[in-house]
């Protein structure tokens, strides 16, 4: 039980440090905030303060607890020293608020509960947390190549950092859970300040009740909290417009640009909130002064992106900043199926993100089908204020259409519906009814059966009378799986799994994924060839051309490809007279795309190949130079039968200064796949430092290995159901 | 104009020279790797002939062999013992016209598993799931066949039994 109270501290801490920092801002700048709001805008603003410390913090690699202990507790003591108290009232006297406020508390104590438990999602324990404990263990900041995720902004992870250094996983959850009260109490605020309470209050209800805000929000996911950080920034914009004090763009610049640091894609509020700015004021100033504070957060995040990945955007624009670490094709059919999520008609989005949620994974409630209501509201002076930044997030909400990426559209459109209804008794039916609905027994009567969401009042789990391994493997599909890794593989080796494996925030161990980096995209290409026909090289491809003589020769594509195709060598060899051009050290290699992997095609290996990773287009090429003028009259492709569209290719020879075509024919021919490349593409595994390999039952090549893993030199070491881990044999 | 200057300037900074690498280690051949060992023994296969135990009449480049009367082959079990016993065959008609209707027992492991009564010649299938306790898993297994009546040359005195195109264990 003991894990359960130091997690809740761990979470209070952290989330008290962050209001001492907003605290602490908000004073300086001067901000005339009434009792309501004064708490949320603080915590949020603080929280982006807080966040730039420990990004230092991180930076300096000095995460260390005594460190995460005096800063908490500077940011507390500054907090509660700078503190005074402000005027108004927290709510009217009326019954309706009573309501309002039983049915926010109960479900408030709901959503506690499910935050508490030991942590399970998907994505929190997959990936989100995963980054966080690569850090703690690192004691800063540290290259994960192996993760593309890692490239995200981590802005809201990092306040997760020094409360899962005391309090473990759940404390994270529980620190987000502060974010969605504070969503939910800045919406109501909002709606106070405008004079409509009650529009307020049942819009926070309509946010703070809605299926997958609850269930993203008590997990350790990040989509609330950056709705709350969009919404604070409108929210600091409506009391910079009313006060036009230059020193409130402080928090407005820097929460606009801890937006782009928590998701990149809400860093559209960055835009709008300049825009807003500049059309407000008609001043150059209070615009550079909101986009320096802005800088002053994106830029860190970005020197970090290129520094470890290359990319200042990583994972995002690899085609533009080339890097080793993410294929683009990889990137294009990723953000491809975000897109659309196997979604069979797009018609069907609204009814998918309100009312079903199998595609989309998760619902917004039926309530938000109203949202044209909201359109309302546009004849009044708060109705374009209030919906246009909905609008600026809604258009981002395309790039991925996950039911959780429409969360910083609906406090917006909560308020848009709310403003709309107006009539106080007609707000009460609605947020009644959305509560009904949106109930976890009641839910289930409308959406799919298997929608993400809060289904349960796990107070077992949470106080850890039921004990948290228990919790985990009942919870946790993977876990097994995840146990056998931790306690079979040796400590700073790594393992190469060959199908999803998720929650591998569980893994002590570095888990390479097939799919989240190139190191992992090139590793399944090589243990997929060791089974598979199709990518193996029994093709040769052969051009001929009278003979010459050159220091430096290069095999140029010329057709386009269809799109996702690619071209692929596993290996490229030179000949003179029919006799092969012996490779020797001297040789230097180029390749364009992905020059990173050109090794893969003058290895000697049939199990490696070198892949553009891009669709193949006129002009990508594999060069070589001799290092000394070479006679030569052929040149053989090695490659495989999933290179299904007409290549063309041009052998050329760089000659005073420019590349000069060679003139000739081209054949087929069938090229043997030496015996022995099973064991060929382990070894290549074991050539890279990977020493473990770890198949699911359903993976790709799952019976091949499992039937005959002598031939793979692979040996079983550990065998769990559904999954078995190999050693590769030295 | 100044939004085109900035995707400019970015893009140059994301311009670079291709690099160049060395030759890398060249990695050794494993061409005497022993063979890969399967559940399933396909005929038509490249080293399928490693796989027989007796009975079948190896040597050829044909995707099919002739057996004698108890062909069997041995194949291996993974961890899957939840597996079906599987068998394409023809029995000729030049064959039949001899022997008649032919009766043949499948077994694994010895274990008889069915005993089948052909009436006509021609290609046949059989399949059937195989009680768990006659395999272990990770061990080799023995998929055979034993035909009642084979067929006997006049000649030499040659024995055949039927023709096989695959037979093993796969997966339920």
């Amino acid at each position: 039980m003991i894990h359960a109270w130091t997690a809740l501290l761990s979470a209070a801490f952290v989330v008290a440090a962050c209001w001492g920092a907003g605290v602490v801002l908000v004073n300086w700048c001067g901000a005339k905030l009434n009792r309501l709001e004064s708490a949320p805008l603080q915590f949020l603003t603080g929280a982006c303060v807080l966040h730039l410390a420990i990004f230092a913090v991180m930076a300096l690699k000095i995460a260390y607890k005594p460190v995460w202990l005096i800063l908490i507790a500077s940011a507390i003591a500054a907090g509660v020293s700078k503190n005074r108290k402000r005027a108004g009232v927290l709510a009217p006297k009326h019954w309706t608020f009573v309501l309002f406020s039983a049915i926010f508390l109960g479900y408030a104590v709901l959503f506690l509960v499910n935050a508490w438990v030991p942590e399970t999602s998907a994505d929190g324990s997959g990936y989100h947390l995963e980054i966080v404990s690569d850090y703690l263990r690192a004691h800063g900041f540290v290259q994960i190549a192996t993760n593309m995720y890692s490239g995200l902004g981590q802005g809201i992870e990092l306040l997760y950092a020094p409360a899962v250094a005391f309090g473990g996983f759940s404390a994270a959850a529980l620190v987000h859970f502060a974010f969605l009260i504070a969503l939910a109490w800045a919406i109501f605020a909002f709606g106070a300040r405008i004079a409509k309470p009650w529009a307020g209050a049942v819009a926070a209800l309509l946010v703070f009740l809605s299926p997958i805000v609850a269930r993203d929000g008590a997990s350790a996911y990040i989509d609330v909290a950056t709705a709350a950080v969009v919404f604070a920034v409108f929210y600091w914009l409506e009391i910079w417009d009313g006060a036009r004090d230059d020193r409130l763009l402080a928090p407005i610049g820097l929460l606009a640009g801890y937006a782009y640091a928590a998701k990149f894609t809400v860093a559209v509020i960055a835009i709008y909130a300049l825009a807003f700015i500049a059309f407000r004021a008609r001043r150059i100033r209070p615009l550079i002064l909101a986009a320096a504070c802005a800088a002053l957060v994106i830029a860190p995040w970005m020197l970090k992106d290129w520094i470890y990945f290359h990319n200042p955007v990583a994972p995002f624009a690899d085609e533009i900043f080339p890097n080793p670490y993410v294929h683009v094709v990889v990137e294009q059919q990723w953000t491809e199926w975000l897109r659309h999520y196997d979604l069979p008609k797009f018609q069907r989005l609204p009814g998918q993100v309100t009312l079903r949620g199998d595609y989309t994974q998760g619902i917004i409630g039926p309530a938000f089908l109203l949202a044209p209501l909201a359109l309302l509201t546009l004849r009044r002076a708060w109705g374009w204020r209030v919906l246009l930044p909905g609008f600026v997030m809604l258009a981002v909400y395309f790039s991925n259409i996950g039911t959780r990426f429409l969360i910083p559209c609906l406090p917006f459109f909560a308020l848009g519906i709310a403003l709309a209804i107006e009539n106080r008794w007609l707000l009460t039916i609605l947020a009644v009814a959305h509560a009904v609905l949106s109930s976890p027994w009641a839910i289930p009567r409308y959406a799919s059966k298997y929608v993400w969401r809060i289904e349960t009042f796990p107070y077992r789990g949470a106080l850890r009378i039921t004990p948290e391994q228990t919790y985990l493997r009942e919870n946790i599909f993977d876990y097994p799986v995840l146990r056998m890794i931790n306690e079979t593989i040796p400590p700073g080796e790594r393992v190469f799994a060959t199908g999803d494996l998720g929650w591998t925030a569980y893994s002590s161990r570095e888990i390479i994924d097939h799919f989240r980096c190139a190191f992992g995209n090139t590793l399944w290409d090589i243990m997929n060839t060791g089974w598979a026909e199709v990518t193996q090289p029994s093709r040769l491809l052969v051009l001929h051309f009278p003979e010459t003589e050159a220091a430096q020769i290069r095999v140029v594509e010329t057709a386009q490809a269809p799109q996702g195709q690619q071209w692929s060598v596993a290996e490229l060899r030179f000949f003179d007279r029919g006799a092969e051009i012996a490779r020797r050290p001297e040789w230097r290699l180029r390749a364009w795309p992905n020059p990173f992997e050109v090794q893969l095609a003058f290895d000697n290996s049939q199990a490696t190949r070198w892949r553009t990773w891009q669709t193949a287009a006129p002009g990508m090429f594999l060069e070589t130079d001799f290092g000394r003028a070479e006679k030569i009259d052929e040149v053989h492709l090695e490659t495989s039968p999933d290179l299904a569209w007409p290549i063309k290719l041009r052998v050329e020879k760089f000659d005073r200064g420019q590349w000069i075509a060679q003139t000739g024919h081209f054949e087929e021919r069938p090229n043997a796949v030496r015996n022995g490349i099973r064991r060929a593409a382990s070894y290549e595994l074991l050539r890279r430092g990977v020493h473990y390999v770890v198949v699911g039952d359903k993976d790709f090549g799952a019976s091949d290995y499992d039937d005959d893993p002598g031939a793979w030199g692979l040996e079983e070491v550990a065998r769990v159901p559904r999954a078995t881990l190999f050693r590769i044999l030295p | 104009m100044r939004v085109a200057a900035v995707i400019f300037l970015l893009s140059l900074c994301a311009c670079r020279d291709v690099p160049d690498y060395p030759l890398p280690q060249q990695s050794p051949s494993f061409e005497n790797f022993r063979t890969h060992a399967v559940r399933v023994v396909d005929l038509a296969q490249g080293g399928a002939d490693q796989h027989i135990v007796r009975d079948i009449i190896g040597g050829s480049s044909l995707p099919w062999r002739w057996t004698l009367q108890r062909p069997a082959v041995k194949v291996r079990i993974g961890f899957n013992t939840s597996l079906n016993y599987l068998i394409d065959f023809t029995i000729a008609a030049a064959t039949f016209k001899t022997t008649g209707p032919v009766t043949i027992a499948f077994t694994v492991n010895d274990h008889v598993l069915d005993r089948v009564r052909y009436t006509s010649p021609g290609p046949k299938h059989f399949e059937k799931p195989v009680p768990r306790e006659w395999i272990q898993p990770h061990q080799d297994a023995i998929a055979g066949a034993e035909i009642d009546k084979v067929w006997v040359s006049k000649d030499d005195g040659a024995h055949l039994g039927f023709i096989l195109s695959r037979i093993g264990l796969v997966e339920r």
